[in-house]
């Protein structure tokens, strides 16, 4: 796909999520909508690191966590305006990550899977138990200033406006990540990806590069942190739990990883699903397991991996063929 | 007029506690020279091609390519100093296409025009009607040759074949075989070839050598080691 097509491509669906609060969605509705798109970008950052490293992260909640507590302390302490503490704790938490990443991105599979789990769990219970400065296990209620770039609380809280800017937000950082695997950077990713080993004997030093989409992972979970501390104005230790980064990986597993919209499309179908159930939703989580097994069962690939076999399919026959993407 | 070498391991040993997969080997290449390495099995053939790529650390010893000391550097160094090898199963990228890993291999070398050189590459081992088809796609014979053109991009001083031939066919073992002399020559490229299939290794080598449990047994030009007594006692038997 060109990168035209792409950029119309995410012309039309900030479009889409404009007409979208043009169709007179409750308000409820619509934060169901948010949540899932804040969730669908913590999933893209989740999503990342399985696509390009090959790894499952169990803690990758610690990032958007920390965000969100990264955001709270500063404006607590009234350290910088609040538009400037953005980019600086996405800034933290990517290096963080990087330097975190030089040591875990060496352990292979499910070791790396538990460093992860054991990390995120870690910070859980720092901030489970630093009441004098996260308050504790009540978690911290954010101090937004009045104003955010230029906008006033009141207007940026809104449904709509809330709906908006996440929306907008997902489609854009998932154009900057389609833009970014397209360079070297990204093939050099895919290469250590199916075989490090053979990737060194091309000449690629392979720790780096894997460190680096960690950090990317972790910024753009980081990004959902933020926004999601701006849709609840307040963080707590659940946002730092080992089942959060599970959940997401649900997600990404369900909607799956070939492509990047993968993991936005696994989001959004939790949430509506959840949504649907409606009064049953105490049980969403049994349901949601059913239907993960029948994905894993009969599309591995998750709901991108179908619609595309259902695409070859439709225009090669069923023979199978030589795939050329 | 002194021998220009493109590699000398001199005295290379390994040894994983009390067991000497190596023990004190000594190979040299001269540039453009076609070495086979054959041996039974547990021989040694492949940690010597690990001990020169730098996959396996030494215990002892020390590798010269080109004049100039390697035996510190890891395997990413050493291949782009012009190092190189195939492996004895298939290691290739198999989510992605012909060219895209070619071209990738070939930017990593610092080719200037890195789709040129994928493209030449491609085009002497035959894959050039193949480039956008996904590795992983691939049939095994052209796997084979996808590995063996990830090996080849740059144009590396030194080449190591690592059973190149298992699991072709006799025809395409011998065609392989024949294509690969002359591109070599062409190109000027030393090989180091460990092949279980004889007719191949005696029908390109220079020179062979012939190694058992870690050492060299015998060195020379393929008829004096096809006709030497304790080869064919110890390995090529009645096959010799």
């Amino acid at each position: 796909m060109t990168l035209t097509r792409i950029s119309m491509l995410s012309l039309l669906a900030i479009a889409a999520g404009f007409g979208t609060v043009q169709l007179g969605i409750s308000s409820s509705l619509l934060g169901v909508f948010t949540q899932a798109v804040v969730y669908a970008i913590f999933a893209l950052g989740v999503g990342v690191l399985l696509r390009q490293n090959g790894l499952v992260s169990f803690g990758h909640a610690l990032y958007f966590g920390a965000a969100g507590y990264g955001m709270g302390v500063i404006l607590a302490l009234d350290w910088m305006p609040a538009e400037l503490a953005i980019p600086v704790v996405l800034f933290a938490i990517a290096v963080f990550a990087f330097v975190i990443g030089l040591v875990i991105v060496r352990v292979p599979g499910i070791a790396f899977g538990m460093l992860t789990l054991a990390i995120g769990q870690m910070a859980y219970l720092m901030a489970s138990r630093a009441r004098g400065i996260t308050g504790g296990s009540d978690g911290m209620r954010i101090n937004w200033p009045a104003t955010l770039f230029g906008y006033s609380e009141s207007a940026l809280l809104k449904p709509v406006t809330l709906f908006l800017v996440a929306w907008v937000l997902m489609v854009v950082v998932t154009f900057v990540l389609v833009c970014i695997l397209r360079t070297r950077f990204g093939s050099i990713t895919e290469a250590i990806r199916d075989n490090e080993e053979r990737a060194r004997f091309i000449g690629i030093t392979t720790t780096m590069p894997r460190a680096a989409v960690y950090a990317l992972s972790a910024f753009v979970t980081g990004i959902a942190g933020v926004l999601s501390s701006l849709n609840t104005g307040f963080v707590s230790p659940e946002n730092l739990h080992w089942s959060v980064s599970a959940i997401t990986l649900l997600m990404v597993v369900v909607g799956g990883v070939k492509r990047l919209v993968g993991p936005i499309i696994g989001a959004i179908v939790y949430f509506l699903f959840k949504d649907l159930l409606g009064e049953h939703a105490t049980h969403s989580m049994a349901l949601f397991g059913a239907a993960l097994i029948a994905v894993i069962v009969f599309s591995p690939h998750g709901i991108v991996g179908a619609l595309e076999h259902l695409r070859i399919r439709l225009r090669y026959g069923p023979v199978a063929q030589r795939k050329t993407p | 007029m002194t021998t220009q070498y493109v590699l000398q391991a001199e005295d290379v040993a390994i040894h994983y506690g009390g067991v000497k997969a190596l023990d004190g080997v000594a190979i040299t290449l001269e540039k453009g020279q076609i070495r086979g390495l054959i041996g039974p099995n547990g021989a040694g053939k492949s940690t010597v091609i690990d001990a020169i790529t730098g996959r396996t650390r030494l215990t002892r010893g020390k590798i010269v390519l080109d004049g100039e000391d390697v035996s510190h550097l890891g395997a990413v160094e050493r291949r782009r100093r012009g190092l190189s090898r195939s492996f004895q199963r298939t290691s290739i990228f198999g989510g992605m296409t012909v060219l895209k890993q070619v071209e990738l291999a070939s930017y990593k070398m610092g080719v200037e025009d890195p789709i040129a050189d994928a493209h030449a590459v491609l085009e002497e081992l035959n894959l050039d009607n193949l480039t956008h088809v996904n590795a992983e796609d691939l049939g095994y014979g052209e796997q084979r040759r996808l590995d063996l053109a990830l090996a080849l991009v740059g144009r590396p001083k030194l080449l190591m074949l690592d059973e190149p031939m298992a699991g072709l066919s006799v025809m395409e073992s011998l065609d392989l075989a024949q294509h690969l002399k002359a591109l070599t020559s062409r190109w000027d490229v030393s090989v180091l070839l460990v092949e279980h299939d004889m007719d191949v290794v005696f029908g390109i080598s220079d020179v062979v050598t012939v190694f058992e449990l870690g050492r060299a047994i015998a060195d020379g030009d393929p008829a004096s080691v096809r006709a030497n007594p304790r080869v064919r006692e110890a390995y090529l038997g009645s096959a010799a």
